[in-house]
């Protein structure tokens, strides 16, 4: 009976070219997820596959909160290799890139911060800046959150774009890391047509949130 | 050895990761040695963190989809499984388990299943969501005859439900005063 069943719906679905997207999807899904699965279970295949995806991304977050560049490799380096160990400790009990990655990242950045201006400055507690002017962590942070208002002009313009180049844009930019030859891939596009479209969202929306912080 | 400063084009094109190896090589040696170049670097990583934010808070549209005679289709779902789980990244699909399947014929799960499966691919449905039991019935009929979806509050999470609860459940210890055992 079921197989009747699964026999219609496939005759059924067969005709219908706007069902593949969605297959493609779950199929990548299923594909992220079992490798984050297989990365859980010690696999390096999957680490690798799982790093090459999400270190752009690390380093880009570590340059935004102005580390150097090549520190910024460095630490993100050693973000990775603190993720496999925890893993390989059995300390890792779900991972969820690329968020995990980032908060480590950032922890080691301020760690790094933190002990650069402890050696920078050999004399006593007095002499340390923040005695003066106490820093204060959350406001370099709240500089770089968007405010409500930034965030709908940001979706204004986006909503202005045409809607081929807004999915390009979702699609690379949704978390996920899709790299740019997925991306292209999925819309039919050249790689070189992607990265222009993203090129040219990016001054778009730029000139949205800018806009406002002059205001 | 005097390289050449960033421009906004060479930083956003780093970023991307669109330079060839060398070329960000170079960039990078360059960020290291001019202040002004690091800057324009951080300032458009920044950029780039925010707009992972613009994007993934935009709102996407309207993905709920919900069969029209949900209590029917129910009893298919058990053999439409799979459609289900393929239909599940596009569609909201809630299936309260733990009831029988619906007893009907094979030809009448063949045609729900057909039907099913046409309605899945309709984009963009409007979903009328009926807010309480007691104007269910007629609600959804007006719907229906509208050629509308319907959603029942007992299918969804997000249809508000106002119950009455008493802030302690009953047997708790307070906390206020001392409690002999």
């Amino acid at each position: 009976m079921s197989a009747a069943v699964q026999g219609l719906r496939m005759t059924l679905r067969m005709p219908r070219e706007a069902e593949e997207p969605v297959e493609a999807e779950v199929a990548r899904q299923g594909d992220e997820d079992t490798l984050a699965r297989r990365a859980l279970a010690g696999d390096r295949a999957a680490w690798d596959a799982l790093v090459a995806r999400h270190h752009r991304r690390v380093v880009v977050s570590l340059l935004a909160r102005g580390v150097r560049v090549d520190r910024a490799h460095e630490l993100a380096q050693e973000t990775w290799a603190r993720l496999i160990q925890q893993q390989q400790r059995g300390l890792l009990t779900e991972l969820r890139l690329p968020n995990l990655a980032l908060t480590q990242a950032a922890f080691l950045a301020a760690d790094d911060a933190r002990r650069s201006r402890r050696e920078s400055i050999s004399g006593a507690v007095e002499e340390l800046p923040e005695r003066q002017h106490p820093v204060d962590p959350s406001v370099s942070a709240e500089r770089r959150l968007l405010s409500e208002e930034q965030l709908s002009r940001a979706h204004a313009a986006l909503a202005q774009v045409s809607p081929s180049a807004r999915t390009v844009f979702l699609l690379a930019c949704d978390g996920q890391e899709l790299p740019h030859a997925e991306v292209a891939s999925r819309v039919g596009l050249s790689v070189q047509r992607v990265r222009q479209i993203l090129c040219e969202v990016r001054k778009k929306l730029r000139s949205a949130l800018e806009e406002e912080t002059h205001a | 050895m005097l390289k050449p400063h960033l421009t906004r084009d060479s930083a956003e094109q780093y970023i991307l990761g669109a330079l060839s190896p060398e070329a960000s090589a170079a960039l990078e040696a360059h960020t290291l040695e001019c202040e002004p170049c690091a800057r324009l670097l951080q300032e458009e990583a920044v950029l780039s963190e925010q707009l992972q934010e613009v994007a993934q808070s935009f709102p996407r549209e309207d993905r709920v989809i919900r069969p029209a005679r949900w209590h029917v289709r129910r009893a298919a779902a058990g053999a439409v499984g799979a459609a289900l789980a393929a239909a599940a990244s596009l569609a909201l699909v809630l299936l309260p388990g733990g009831r029988a399947p619906h007893p009907s014929g094979v030809a009448g799960r063949a045609t729900t299943t057909a039907a099913l499966e046409l309605e899945m691919g309709a984009p963009r449905a409007i979903v009328v969501a009926c807010p309480d039991l007691a104007t269910q019935d007629s609600c959804m009929q007006a719907a229906e005859e509208r050629g509308l979806l319907v959603q029942y509050p007992w299918g969804t999470g997000e249809v508000p439900r106002y119950e009455a609860r008493t802030g302690l459940p009953e047997g708790a210890l307070s906390a206020r005063h001392p409690v002999s055992l």
